[in-house]
């Protein structure tokens, strides 16, 4: 490696009370691929701010080509040629590609937007990162994917050399994560470098020329192309030994739980979905992006309200309504949106914890004041949450203490049946160990849980059975001894299993 | 406590500057008329702080006074209905109101801001053609019926307690109630603060919208009711006018948020009290004048939010 | 055919009763006796009257010009803010035959003003005052708002009355200063932009703030039943003296109570009437109806104790209650 483009040197970053940054350094060459993982909190984010002049650091200095900078603003981190993307996109769904390529930045002649030289320019830039889409197309009709491809050629109008992606596929399907892949190796191969963010440590490992690890705020650690392990990896992130990932253990199945009859949903109403669920049983649901998996939990839930079908639980058929009436049988859904859908951000823990259970400790109209406390303080412990106190607001917490607390609202319900929607998204790796082991624990205490994920490691490490979900049917069922991620992947493309007994 | 502290501040400063510099300010008439005019616009506040709190927005509440401002006395002098049936009629038609103004947001999605500026188009229209464009009010008549709204619990010979004040301080005991005892206040604030979330929690989120637009309807009509009682002269063309900003003002100034899921009753009184207060500062303080009361009630808003926000960061910051 | 079509549309009306309007300048039961007045009037001569009644001067001008695309003979209108609707009047003018009542637009080019005039009306309210107060004292005034014309020249005829200067309407005392004379004082002018409830906590502020007040003068139509109903509250009814403008049914059994001392009323009806009457005359082309200085005086008049059984009989007659 020759002389580095950019340079960290020793950068430390205070916030009241906490210190974010402690003296990291992070080099990244020409053409490099630099792989930046670490658990939530680590520092990641905060280092990307300052790279990309969002803030400034307290000490330390940054390099780039060899001389010195310091950044007050995006604009002049731009003008040095780092480009941030964020995890959720900055752009503009209701105008068109070449409009959000250019974004506050038009090319003006005499004040009038030069529409054709835009148009000239965004297509040229679009090949760049092999998007064949028109410049006219609007944003908000492409898919997410897409969409990225257009943020990064957004990044490359503005000339720039080193581009920061932070969670770049946390919401694209396999093959946009793949298409996404290419482009970034071809960016290495024209001498842009790439900082890349990402839980997904299989990504990682295929993608990264190195892999610098933090943990609390400092280096803990960096591995070379050849060095690239998923359980180094993951010993560096948690600062540990991480023996066995899933501790799965054998399942007592238990009658059955839930049991799906002819469902038809809303969104693929031609594909009927029949299945069933026993008590203590583990159920994965793979399929790519857009499969139908999370309609179809939204419809069991009474999410949103399937057209057709019947839903046996609890003794009870007929179609759930309403989450209500879902709630009534005994079947929970923990969303896939944690912050939009699962929690309420503004209301404290207790709240939260005790939204569900509410009216069947009412006294009367009025709150059971004690039993919040009680549901609390038990859930708290059952599920070891990481709070200050029970009056915490909810967005304080780190995600993973979130999808906890969301689990703690269900479980003071003692439901029959859990579903999750990609229960560990976001959740950094020592969360996602509880969440598992919670996932085991409730299987062992007889609930059914059926859970959707894109992790496919996740499917193959925790569920008893997976489902495979296609375009909106289920294209195959797998028991464990079947799994394989050849046959989990040939399922969800759409083809057949020449199933062997 | 601490999200009133601004607005109490508040409260008292400009408590203290207006004893300072007005006129006969301490005495017990103007106190009690303070009290009386904090208790008529109060119930308007209340009212639409149940709509924000629950996320939504209701602009019609004027046009709900106007309509009970008008057509209590129109039913009672002109149709020869009772006292009790023409208040019975009344809190109904609101009701009413407020249960379509419900079904409309919820079951055809449409959104408040919308629906409620019809129904303030519609209902003040509506009263000027059941009026006839005509003032109401009942001369003379219906004292006793009319002491709801002009009474007073004596204290002193100077000083009472006004009716309207005691009806709203009840409301509020209520409300209060509700919005910090009951399941459904709980809810109330969940689904103010993120609707989704508060449905997927197995919440008939659509039933509380709509009772906060009923209570926000009826609290409205009650407070036309006393308006009318007090005023005893209504005109369907202004009656009213501008009542449902006045009443959004004073539950943003009492801490309610317009993004939902916050408020507190206790809040909107204070800043319900501090819109009165100001207005009769500027009529008892010799060398404030009267056209100022926009320009003063505004910078006086502005100011308190301001400083709300500020502190609010500043509690954030050192987290 | 098309020709004789064409003929028809402007001013000869083939066998159609001619078509006048009456807009006001807003809603009040004022307004509806003026209504009648011109009812009365177009039934007399046989030709037909539309009454529109505003809510602001926006949707006044939008009235007129609704007026005018649907074709009428001739308007009378009564100006919100004659200085800026002069204009909007003249385009009028254009069109159909325009006159003013009530409020004059001297700038535009209407034909005629028929009206009071409000200086002298101010001025009998101020006699009024002086015979409730014949030993002086202090008085409050208030308006529902002071931006039009009859409201600046009916306050302006009070305020010089009773501090005895001599006759002059151009005069104009801005509001905010008491006015102080040699045997009475003008507190205050303050004016609630048409919200009762703000009229009538005007009211209970004066009281509060000058408890000596001795008067107080309410001069938009809905005024003196407010200051009743704030006097009444206090329990000092009948010490403090009300003086009012217009002819409310509370004002009128005010004065029969003995609680107002008295009240100046204007004639609408025969605003009303008279306007269409002009019109009609002006329409057949009858010029004569225009005086010098194109000024009809419909006089105000003062009801006390003694004449308003008279009055209030005279005025439901007019109604038809």
């Amino acid at each position: 490696m020759g002389r580095p483009l950019l340079e960290v040197r020793k950068v430390t970053k205070r916030f009241p009370g906490v210190v974010a940054l402690s003296g990291v350094d992070l080099e990244v060459g020409p053409g490099e691929v630099v792989a930046l993982i670490g658990e939530n909190g680590a520092g990641k984010s905060t280092l990307m701010k300052v790279l990309a002049g969002v803030q400034a650091a307290d000490e330390g200095e940054l390099w780039v080509e060899g001389k010195q900078v310091s950044f007050s603003g995006v604009q002049e981190a731009q003008k040095a040629g780092i480009a941030l993307i964020h995890q959720e996109l900055n752009l503009a769904e209701n105008l068109s590609v070449a409009a959000n390529l250019f974004l506050g930045r038009e090319p003006a002649r005499f004040g009038w937007i030069d529409q054709g030289g835009i148009v000239r320019e965004a297509e040229r830039l679009l090949g760049m990162v092999g998007l064949e889409v028109s410049p006219h197309a609007l944003l908000g009709d492409l898919t997410l994917g897409k969409q990225q491809l257009v943020e990064i050629a957004k990044a490359l109008s503005t000339e720039a050399k080193v581009i920061i992606m932070d969670e770049p596929t946390s919401s694209l399907s396999l093959s946009e994560s793949e298409r996404l892949f290419e482009v970034i190796r071809d960016l290495r191969a024209k001498g842009v470098s790439v900082i890349y963010i990402s839980h997904r440590l299989g990504e990682v490992k295929a993608l990264a020329d190195r892999v610098v690890v933090f943990r609390d705020g400092e280096n803990a650690g960096m591995l070379e192309r050849d060095e690239i392990d998923h359980d180094v990896m993951v010993r560096m992130m948690v600062g540990r030994e991480v023996s066995q990932f899933y501790q799965r253990t054998e399942h007592q199945l238990g009658e059955v739980a839930l049991a799906v009859r002819g469902l038809r949903t809303v969104d693929h109403p031609a594909h009927p979905l029949d299945f069933e669920i026993r008590a203590g049983e583990v159920v994965g649901v793979a399929g790519l992006v857009g499969a139908g998996r999370s309609e179809m939990l939204a419809a069991l839930f009474g999410a949103k309200p399937a057209l057709a079908g019947e839903v046996f639980v609890g003794g009870r058929g007929g179609l759930p309504g309403s989450p209500r009436e879902a709630l009534e049988r005994g079947l929970t859904l923990v969303p896939e949106d944690r912050k939009g859908q699962g929690l309420i951000l503004e209301m404290t823990v207790k709240e939260n914890m005790s939204l569900a259970s509410l009216r069947r400790d009412a006294k009367g109209p009025f709150l059971n004041r004690r039993r919040e406390e009680e549901i609390t303080a038990e859930m708290t412990a059952a599920l070891s949450v990481k709070t200050p106190g029970p009056w915490q607001q909810a967005r304080f917490l780190s995600g993973g203490n979130q999808q906890k607390i969301v689990l703690a609202k269900w479980l003071a319900l003692k439901p029959r049946v859990l579903l999750l929607d990609e229960p560990t998204r976001g959740i950094d790796i020592g969360a996602k160990e509880e969440i598992y082991l919670l996932m085991e624990k409730f299987a062992r205490e007889g609930m059914a849980v059926l859970f959707v994920s894109s992790e496919m490691e996740e499917i193959m490490g925790m569920a008893d059975r997976a489902l495979v979900m296609h375009e909106g049917r289920i294209t195959g069922e797998l028991d464990r001894r079947e799994f394989s991620e050849e046959a989990i992947m040939g399922l969800a493309t759409g083809g057949k299993l020449s199933k062997a007994v | 406590m601490k999200k009133i502290k601004g607005i109490l501040i508040t409260l008292i400063l400009v408590y203290v500057a207006t004893a300072l510099l007005g006129e006969n300010f301490l005495g017990g008439y103007n106190q009690g008329k303070l009290l009386e005019r904090t208790g008529l616009y109060g119930l308007l506040g209340i009212g639409v702080a149940f709509v924000i709190i629950g996320g939504g927005i209701d602009l019609s509440i004027g046009s709900v006074v106007c309509l009970v401002g008008c057509g209590v006395p129109w039913l009672v002098m002109r149709q020869g209905w009772s006292p009790t049936s023409a208040v019975a009629m009344a809190m109904l038609v609101s009701l009413g109101i407020g249960l379509w103004h419900g079904l409309l947001i919820t079951k055809l999605r449409l959104q408040p801001f919308v629906v409620t500026l019809c129904g303030l188009l519609i209902y003040r229209g509506a009263t000027r053609g059941m009026a006839e464009d005509q003032s109401q009010g009942f001369g003379g008549e219906h004292e006793g019926f009319r002491a709801l709204g002009t009474e007073a619990i004596a204290v002193t010979d100077k000083f009472g307690i006004p009716f309207p004040f005691v009806i709203m301080v009840g409301v509020a005991v209520v409300a209060w109630i509700f919005l910090n005892k009951t399941i459904w206040g709980r809810y109330l604030f969940a689904l103010g603060n993120n609707e989704e979330a508060a449905r997927l929690s197995g919440i008939d989120t659509d039933r509380m919208v709509i009772l906060s637009y009923v209570v926000c309807s009826m609290l409205a009509a009650l407070g036309g009711l006393l308006f009318i009682l007090n005023g005893n002269s209504a005109q369907p063309s202004d009656f009213g006018n501008f009542y449902e900003l006045y009443a959004i003002a004073a539950a943003v100034l009492g801490g309610c948020s317009l993004r939902g899921g916050e408020g507190t009753v206790v809040g909107v009184v204070i800043g319900t009290a501090v819109m009165q207060l100001l207005k009769n500062m500027i009529n008892l303080v010799d060398w404030l004048k009267s056209h100022m009361e926009f320009l003063i009630v505004g910078v006086v808003l502005l100011v308190a939010v301001m400083a709300d926000e500020v502190l609010k960061r500043r509690v954030a910051k050192r987290r | 055919m098309l020709g004789a079509l064409a003929l028809s549309g402007c001013g000869e009306k083939e066998g159609g009763k001619a078509k006048f309007a009456l807009v006001t300048t807003g809603v009040a039961s004022f307004w509806d006796i003026c209504k009648k007045g011109g009812e009365d009037a177009a039934a007399a001569l046989g030709v037909e009257v539309e009454v529109l009644m505003p809510s602001s001067g926006d949707d006044q001008k939008s009235k007129l010009e609704d007026l005018l695309a649907k074709g009428v003979d001739g308007i009378a209108v009564a100006a919100i803010d004659p200085v800026n609707q002069a204009g909007l009047f003249d385009e009028v003018a254009e069109n159909a035959i325009l006159i003013t009542m009530d409020t004059d637009a001297p700038a535009s080019k209407r034909k005629v003003y028929v009206g009071m005039d409000n200086y002298e009306a101010g001025w009998m309210c101020g006699e009024l005052v002086k015979e409730a107060l014949p030993d002086g004292g202090e008085v409050a005034l208030f308006i529902g708002r002071l931006e039009q014309d009859n409201a600046k020249r009916r306050r302006q005829g009070v305020i010089d009355c009773l501090l005895g200067r001599d006759k002059d309407a151009s005069r104009y005392d801005a509001p905010g200063q008491p006015q102080v004379g040699p045997k009475y004082t003008v507190l205050a002018t303050i004016t609630d932009q048409f919200d009762r409830a703000k009229g009538k906590a005007n009211v209970e502020d004066m009281l509060t703030k000058h408890e000596g007040i001795d008067a107080l003068v309410g001069l938009f139509a809905y005024n003196p039943p407010l200051i009743l109903e704030a006097l009444k509250q206090a329990n000092r009814l009948g010490e403090v003296k009300v003086v009012g403008f217009d002819e409310d049914d509370v004002t009128l059994q005010g004065i029969e109570e003995g609680t107002v001392y008295g009240t100046v009323v204007q004639d609408p009806y025969e605003y009303g009437n008279r306007s269409i009457r002009i019109l009609h005359a002006l329409s057949q082309g009858d010029k004569s109806v225009i005086p010098e200085g194109g000024f009809i005086n419909i006089e105000a008049r003062q009801i006390r104790r003694d004449n308003v059984a008279a009055f209030r009989g005279d005025l439901n007659s007019k109604l038809g209650k």
